[in-house]
């Protein structure tokens, strides 16, 4: 009940765009969780007459296929989703703990974790990912291991520097010269400082990892069996003629607006949140 | 320490990078699933050896995959030393002069965006700083955080639509119209610049928040000092001000976020070039991907990694050469 409380009260200290934004996510989250309710029709195989107009059957209307619109959206924002909090998790839980050890142990250790986030930084993500992702196969789970992999750096940064500023804390060195070890440390004095950065920075990766996923899988790089809202527009502007015809008005728009919708409410989101958390302290 | 001994040192960790991604290059196609030589038949789980044991000894030999994975990797730098990164399959043409016939398009779309952006972010920023925290400032700094959270490849495609398609005011696709007789250089000149357009523009898009946003705050910083106070108590006009005392100052950041945002144009590029059909790099490498052309897909690679790299480390290096503070 404690952490309802304060969720509520966080809440309420967001701006209208920052409520808008949080409802705009929940939406999307109830779409891709009742997505097999919400579509009415399947979302691989056609139901329709190819190229129908929005209508009363099929909402946004149907691919060149005839598959349903509406339910390739609803399917889409399941991948978006599980690509976006997966790579975001993954490697904010992973990059804390990296930053909370290398923070914690300085020396060697620390020299040589912030000379690889170095090197994770400079490297050029997008080019990568189309490597990797043509080597190994591009499968949801390759682009989130992947994804992470280049995402780590940001959170071990911010971890890595307010635990060396925790660590000159007076309660800090008091609990040091009791003997506190490692664990103690992390769990009593470090989490609950670095808790808020985290949280900051996974909804940052969130919205970056949504954003890569679809530009992945618009190139027709992506996991070729998902029906992701890149892949919907790939097949789209592939579709010869898209141009001079009146199909982009539903093929193309609703897809591009998913995206633009779920990406631009993540960043109201997190824009409240470094305002409220004051991530520079 | 002194200047040219810390631009060594930073030259060199910049080659140990380099030297990591050569050799993440190396291992990649050695890690991935499977053997040249082992052919996967269509039905899933099922492998099947279409050469005897002797063909594919014969074969390793020949592609001197037998060797130690040590006399590998020291050949391959050999090779690369030499300017030689591989032949592509499906162009029947070596990967470097493969890339370096799209290379010019890219660069120039690249360079003209990082121009365009820079300029007018730099100029619409000093006039947010200047009329800081009135309607103009509040106005156009919610209208491009906006934008620029929107990702470069929709704006592309919304641009594609609305201008080439609907309005046609732009070509749909391509660097430079196929089969065109052009009576004289203007003109041909004209038509690539029509082409250009719409990808640069784009790009231009992407990145106007970055440099507006680093010039606004650089410039806020440096008209909040004493002798910013001087020039206006002297009562000098305030073009004069703005121009010649506070910009010359908020320009160093500016300057080097230039060499490091090449990386991400460079990426972005990859994406636009793909919505508009470009002729350049970006393009290129998703085609490797299609026909499944690995070794002109790792020359891209290795390509724009060299590149980014390398306009960091000049980033660095200008960097210490223009501001006296960092040593």
């Amino acid at each position: 009940m404690k952490y309802v409380k304060h969720i509520m009260i966080g809440i309420k200290r967001l701006t209208v765009l920052g409520k808008i934004g949080l409802g705009v996510v929940l939406m999307v989250l109830f779409l891709a969780v009742f997505s097999d309710w919400l579509a009415l029709h399947p979302y691989s195989i056609p139901s329709g007459d190819a190229l129908e107009a929005p209508g009363a059957g099929h909402w946004l209307g149907t691919d060149d296929l005839g598959i349903d619109i509406w339910a390739q959206i609803c399917f889409g924002a399941r991948i978006s989703i599980l690509v976006g909090f997966g790579t975001a998790l993954l490697a904010g839980i992973g990059g804390s703990i990296i930053g909370i050890f290398s923070g914690y142990s300085g020396g060697l250790t620390d020299k040589l974790v912030m000379r690889l986030t170095d090197l994770v930084i400079v490297l050029p993500d997008l080019p990568m990912m189309i490597v990797l992702g043509a080597f190994f196969g591009p499968s949801v789970r390759n682009i989130i291991i992947v994804l992470a992999l280049f995402s780590w750096t940001i959170p071990t940064r911010i971890v890595r520097s307010k635990v060396l500023s925790v660590k000159q804390e007076k309660y800090v060195e008091a609990a040091m010269s009791y003997g506190a070890g490692f664990w103690h440390l992390t769990l009593r004095h470090f989490l609950p400082n670095i808790l808020p950065l985290v949280m900051v920075s996974v909804i940052r990766l969130t919205s970056r990892a949504i954003v890569a996923e679809a530009s992945l899988a618009f190139l027709g790089l992506g996991d070729p069996i998902s029906k992701s809202w890149g892949l919907i527009l790939n097949h789209a502007i592939n579709f010869k003629g898209i141009y001079f015809t009146d199909y982009w008005k539903w093929w193309v728009v609703s897809p591009i607006t998913a995206i633009m919708l779920l990406v631009t409410a993540i960043a109201f989101i997190s824009r409240d949140m470094e305002r409220i958390i004051n991530t520079k302290a | 320490m002194n200047k040219s001994s810390s631009i060594l040192k930073k030259a060199s960790e910049y080659l140990l990078t380099f030297l990591v991604i050569l050799t993440l290059n190396f291992f990649i196609p050695r890690l991935m699933p499977g053997d040249p030589f082992i052919f996967l038949s269509s039905s899933e789980g099922q492998v099947t050896i279409t050469y005897s044991e002797e063909q594919i000894a014969k074969y390793k030999a020949y592609y001197g995959l037998d060797k130690p994975m040590i006399v590998q990797y020291t050949s391959y730098l050999a090779n690369l030393l030499q300017g030689n990164i591989g032949y592509s399959i499906y162009y029947n043409n070596s990967v470097l002069s493969v890339i370096g016939k799209r290379v010019i398009w890219t660069v120039s779309i690249v360079l003209a965006a990082i121009f365009i952006s820079c300029l007018i972010g730099t100029v619409l920023g000093s006039l947010s700083a200047w009329y800081r925290n009135g309607t103009f400032d509040k106005v156009l700094y919610s209208f491009i955080i906006a934008i620029s959270e929107i990702p470069a490849f929709l704006i592309g495609i919304m641009f594609l639509f609305i201008l080439a398609a609907k309005l046609g005011w732009f070509p749909l696709s391509g660097g430079i119209k196929t089969f065109a007789n052009y009576s004289n250089s203007v003109e041909k000149i004209t038509d690539i610049l029509h082409h250009a357009f719409l990808p640069v523009l784009t790009l231009s898009i992407v990145r106007l928040g970055e440099f507006y946003l680093l010039s606004r705050n650089s410039m806020i910083a440096v008209l909040t000092k004493d002798y910013m106070r001087t020039a206006r108590a002297k009562g000098l006009h305030n073009k004069r001000i703005i121009f010649r005392h506070a910009l010359k100052n908020a320009l160093l950041p500016i300057v080097t976020r230039v060499f490091l945002s090449l990386g991400a144009v460079f990426s972005g590029a990859i994406l636009v070039e793909n919505v508009f059909n470009y002729p350049g790099v970006g393009r290129l490498m998703r085609e490797a991907v299609m026909v499944r052309d690995y070794v002109l897909i790792q020359g891209i690679f290795l390509f724009v990694a060299v590149t980014v790299l390398t306009m960091n480390l000049l980033a660095d290096i200008i960097y210490r050469r223009l501001d006296p503070r960092v040593n």
